[in-house]
């Protein structure tokens, strides 16, 4: 068992295989909480049009399989219609590719955790801001996304942990995460299957476990008192 | 034409998607397979009689093994049931199971399947755990482009780094593009050769490598005939093997015959033409090595 | 400026309607408010004098009829809107501190972001108005650490920090324990005593008589009164006004 651990470890690059998961996963991270609470203020605001657009935006998102919008990114949008994001190399295109999907998708989620967020927020917190002169903009950036983000840390924690994971479909395209060095060592070493599925639910354990803590942690730090 | 691209592409994002989901699905409930009424030819090894078999083999593999509305159909599947009907008799009872590349060892140690005939490279390593029969037919990596592509001309060009290789995430092929013969090439992996497929006729991959008879297999198909064409490369040897539980002597030895008959009587030639032949492939009579 | 339209009435609404589905909430309500004038407004739960408070800033929109602030039409909405709002000081019965930032945070927010000042000059007025209401020891608190008064005095410095030509007060003292509307009304006495134009709709009989200059007395959304806090008192003339007297003096 020892020895074909140190055998696995020592053909395979498992670590720069994770080192990419963990880029996927903290890129699209940031783009998903970027883009999902613009969706959300979207989703709060005044003007019809943006409520339309990002409620037909998350219905039509979050009901398709991630795989389809993955795939779908590299065929339809860099194959068929040259998108490259700037990349140059293939492989570089389809990272982009699956950061853009992935946040694409994640963001839905991340907007529909804080929309339930802000409604925690008592109404009368925006009313206060909105009686002092603050603008739309500063009455949800100021007051209301604040409080709703601190109250949703825990749901938030479930995403990323969701998105962390989800990374591996990005083997579909091309990108040489975890999941897909895990195919190649199943391909090479299909003996050793069994061991090669406890290193990669081990490895996804590692990298999901800690989010979940640390986060419990700060939600639990940075909670609103009322 | 850009429409006709859009409709094209979707077509194979939503099937790719499909076919990733099915990776979930337990890969042994396809038993009953080719049950339906049929009008091809293999249909006949699923008829009637006491004597049964269990084969694994592949189902979505175009040309080679692939399980399609009317039954199974493909080389493999041909080999398979003339082997099948030389062991138990030609009424044998043909029972299809699939085998997914990373499964094949699991299912014939457990004995879920009593061979595996299933594009299987006869290696060491797998010999560790089974026993193969064959081979019954000795494919090559190669590479397949559009019919009218003539950037490469010799192995030598796949040194090129601007060079666009497509294949499947963690396939031997990808692996040998990366370790051994283009290691500057711009390899994409998809899920499946269906994705390479679609970036071979959009040009934003210039090959697809792998097995030449994978890619003859999908190169045969009705909607890419004559638009591809085999570079005829030999990259790699990958003796396809008849796959057995260790140590089933007794079995190999009546597979091998069957093999050395099929190949004599002229229906290996015959299953060659009809399955991988339309696109160009060539390829020579097997000789048994597995004794 | 200030020449010009010290003129006008700080508060003007003219055939002010207001619908709640249709519940006909306030009642084609006319009134002016003069510069430095404190007016109290009475009247029973339901008789609208909440929705009219919170219409003149538009928190709650009205259906018909215009309200004129310091001269100006209330605009509908956007920049217009926020900067009628700046100069109209508001304070809440459930005193609406921001839960997630300390007291002199709250107090300082809405100079620094909608007035544009400067962090140190916006803190320096943060504490002088923390001190004038008698909570700057409090000042790094969060709201939920501070009593109810507290929290409600410092809403009130919030809303001075905007230094507002006229400031609203929605029932200040209703969700306060008994022990604390002293503090509050303290605070508010003071403010009328130094010129504030006040709108304060409350139920603290002893503040209108102390501090108000005028009553207007509100029912089923109609000013059924609008008259000194001594002719109110002493001699109410309706029958509405009356029974609600007869109702707070016998408690």
């Amino acid at each position: 068992m020892v020895d074909d651990l140190a055998f696995l470890f020592d053909k395979y690059n498992v670590v720069a295989a994770f080192w990419v998961t963990v880029q996927l996963a903290v890129l699209s991270a940031i783009g998903s909480l970027i883009w999902g609470t613009a969706l959300a203020a979207m989703r709060v605001s005044p003007v019809p049009i943006m409520r339309g657009f990002a409620a037909v935006y998350i219905n039509a998102v979050r009901n398709t399989p991630l795989t389809v919008i993955l795939v779908g990114s590299s065929l339809g949008l860099w194959q068929t219609l040259g998108v490259t994001l700037a990349g140059e190399r293939a492989t570089e295109v389809n990272f982009r590719l699956a950061i853009l999907g992935l946040v694409a998708y994640t963001s839905c989620f991340v907007c529909e955790s804080l929309r339930s967020g802000i409604n925690t927020v008592h109404v009368g917190q925006a009313e206060a801001a909105r009686a002092l002169g603050l603008n739309f903009g500063q009455v949800l950036g100021r007051i209301v996304l604040p409080q709703a983000f601190r109250s949703v840390i825990g749901p938030l924690a479930s995403v990323l942990i969701a998105l962390t994971k989800n990374t591996t479909i990005a083997a579909a395209i091309s990108v040489a995460e975890a999941a897909a060095l895990m195919k190649t060592m199943v391909e090479n070493e299909a003996h050793l299957l069994f061991l090669v599925t406890v290193i990669f639910a081990f490895g996804f354990v590692f990298l999901t476990l800690p989010t979940g803590l640390i986060l419990g942690w700060v939600s639990k730090k940075v909670a609103v008192k009322r | 034409m850009r429409i006709g691209r859009v409709l094209r592409t979707s077509a194979v994002v939503a099937a790719a998607s499909l076919a990733l989901a099915a990776c979930g699905d337990d890969g042994g409930n396809g038993g009953e397979a080719g049950g339906e009424e049929g009008g091809v030819a293999e249909k006949s090894c699923e008829g009637g009689g006491d004597a049964s078999v269990t084969i694994g083999t592949k189902f979505d593999q175009p040309g080679l093994g692939q399980k399609t509305p009317e039954g199974m159909d493909g080389f493999d599947i041909a080999v398979a049931c003339y082997i099948a009907k030389q062991i138990h008799g030609d009424d044998v009872n043909v029972e299809w199971k699939e085998a997914p590349s990373a499964e094949r060892e699991n299912l014939l140690e457990r004995g879920d399947v009593d061979m595996v005939v299933a594009t299987y490279t006869i290696n060491d390593e797998r010999k560790q755990k089974i026993d193969f029969a064959g081979p019954y037919l000795l494919a090559h990596q190669d590479l397949l482009v559009r019919a009218d592509y003539e950037e490469i001309k010799s192995e030598e060009d796949l040194k090129d780094a601007s060079l666009k290789l497509c294949s499947v995430t963690g396939s031997t092929s990808a692996q040998n593009v990366k370790d051994d013969f283009a290691p500057n090439a711009d390899l994409v992996e998809y899920g499946g050769y269906s994705e390479c497929m679609t970036g071979l006729q959009n040009e934003a991959v210039d090959a697809v490598t792998t097995d030449n008879s994978i890619l003859a297999g999908f190169a045969s198909a009705e909607q890419y005939k004559d638009k591809f064409k085999l570079m005829n490369f030999n990259l790699s040897d990958e003796p396809y093997g008849v796959g057995i539980k260790k140590g089933e002597t007794e079995l190999r030895d009546q597979i091998n015959a069957a093999i050395e008959k099929m190949v004599a009587d002229g229906d290996w030639q015959k299953f060659f033409d009809t399955h991988l032949g339309p696109s160009g492939f060539k390829a020579d009579t097997p000789t048994i090595t597995e004794k | 400026m200030t020449v010009e339209t010290s003129t006008a009435a700080m508060i003007k609404a003219s055939e002010v309607n207001k619908f709640f589905g249709d519940l006909h909430v306030l009642k084609d309500i006319n009134f002016e408010v003069p510069r430095g004038q404190v007016v109290v407004v009475l009247g029973p739960s339901g008789s609208g004098k909440s929705t009219l408070c919170r219409a003149i800033n538009r928190l709650e929109p009205v259906n018909s009829g215009v309200i004129h602030v310091d001269g100006k039409e209330l605009p509908k909405e956007g920049k217009a809107l926020a900067a009628l709002r700046a100069d109209v000081g508001m304070v809440f019965q459930s005193f609406n501190l921001f839960a997630h930032k300390t007291i002199v945070d709250n107090v300082m927010l809405a100079p620094l972001k909608v007035r544009k000042q400067k962090k140190p000059e916006a803190r320096e007025s943060a504490m002088q108005l923390l001190e004038r209401v008698g909570i700057a020891d409090q000042s790094e608190k969060y709201p939920a650490q501070l009593s109810g008064g507290q929290q409600q005095r410092a809403a009130i410095a919030r809303a001075l920090a905007m230094r507002p030509k006229v400031m609203m007060f929605d029932e200040p003292t209703s969700a306060l324990d008994p022990e604390m509307v002293q503090e509050v009304l303290d605070v508010m006495t003071n403010l009328a005593k130094e010129g504030m134009t006040m709108f304060v709709v409350t139920h603290e009989m002893g503040f209108a008589r102390r501090a108000a200059h005028r009553v207007m007395f509100m029912a089923d959304g109609e000013i059924v009164e609008d008259t000194t806090p001594d002719d109110f008192f002493t001699n109410p003339k309706s029958d509405r006004a009356k029974d609600f007297l007869s109702k707070i003096l016998t408690h």
